[in-house]
């Protein structure tokens, strides 16, 4: 499945999503998150891009991961959060 | 004795060789070559910098800007879109540790989006920092401005917007949805002004950077000195255009 979102987050910037998933296993396959947010470094998006591939589409597990993500990468969002991003993922879950 | 910043003047150039212009001095900062380094500059032919997360087939009407000859090109910072033509450009690049920058990346912004406002103020401009990336005045944008962090060095730029042309800009920027753009065109103009719209006449380019180096200069407690890019910066920004700023592997990447 093909699916796209976009998602403004609040008192953030404007996050677009491009999702195709496995319906039946409920897993990303792909993922590219674009907008006009920050994140330091940049180069951090794909590496989230890449890691969330395999992971359930379900709304605790993903926010988990995305957060642990983070953290371990140091990686610093402005305009946009954990939060944000799993909205944005969830929403295009059809 | 005050501190002593590099001042380049590097006119009027096109999209992928400003963007590479930055990028190599923030390389030569890295490197500890040159000095901290503040830029003015503009955009010739006009063009469209969409930020580092965007998708540039999502964001730019490609045919229309190549009728219209104007540049597309990829930032190395975030943020959004923009439509470069009538305004001036600034860059700063500092390293993370120098004292007058905020190690909190929105302080940062905040601080170096003062000296902006700083310069406003001579031209007559009253405005404020809206954070995250914003400076306005009577609640309208006036400077877009977008910062990353890259090998120990903070790389700011953003616009000084001289004037602004709404409708141009819609004409080469995609909407999510052609149905409500009108409405987008008319939110967008009560949004953005100018300071030929605030100030009810035309600023010259060279009055805005006088403005501005003030603001700088006031703003960070330095002097700006008139400098050159260095040989090494220069062979840099060729080749950073090269390879990638002006290769659609580089600006379709995302």
């Amino acid at each position: 499945m093909q699916s796209h979102s976009i998602y403004k987050v609040p008192q953030g910037k404007l996050l677009k999503i491009s999702l195709e998933y496995d319906k039946k296993k409920n897993v990303i396959t792909n993922i590219r998150i674009t907008g006009d947010f920050f994140a330091y470094p940049e180069e951090a998006i794909e590496l989230l891009e890449k890691k969330l591939q395999n992971t359930v589409l379900d709304r605790v597990v993903l926010l988990d991961t995305i957060s642990s993500l983070i953290a371990k990468n140091h990686i610093q969002f402005i305009g946009v959060n954990a939060e944000g991003l799993t909205q944005g993922i969830m929403m295009c879950r059809l | 004795m005050t501190e002593q910043w590099r001042l380049l003047q590097t006119g009027f150039t096109n999209a992928f060789s400003n963007m590479a212009i930055d990028k190599a001095i923030l390389v030569g900062n890295s490197q500890g070559v040159v000095p901290p380094t503040v830029r003015f500059y503009g955009w010739a032919p006009p063009a469209i910098s969409i930020g580092y997360f965007q998708s540039l087939i999502e964001e730019v009407d490609i045919q229309a800007c190549e009728k219209f000859g104007v540049d597309y090109v990829r930032r190395i910072t975030g943020g959004g879109a923009v439509f470069h033509e009538k305004e001036l450009t600034y860059s700063i690049v500092v390293p993370e540790a120098h004292p007058a920058i905020p190690k909190n990346i929105l302080k940062s912004y905040g601080r170096i989006c003062g000296a902006v406002m700083k310069g406003l103020h001579l031209l007559g401009i009253e405005s404020e920092y809206a954070p995250i990336n914003d400076i306005v005045t009577g609640g309208r944008k006036i400077s877009g401005n977008a910062q990353t962090r890259k090998l120990g060095i903070v790389l700011q730029h953003g616009t000084v917007l001289m004037d602004v042309d709404v409708d141009t800009m819609f004409s080469l920027l995609k909407v999510p949805n052609e149905k409500i753009k009108d409405k987008l065109i008319s939110d967008a103009k009560q949004r953005v002004t100018s300071i030929h719209h605030c100030l009810g006449k035309e600023v010259s380019f060279k009055e805005v950077a006088g403005a501005m180096k003030r603001g700088f200069e006031e703003g960070f407690h330095v002097e700006l000195v008139e400098g050159k890019l260095s040989e090494e910066e220069l062979g840099l920004a060729k080749q950073f255009e090269k390879e990638s700023f002006s290769k659609k592997e580089w600006n379709y990447r995302r």
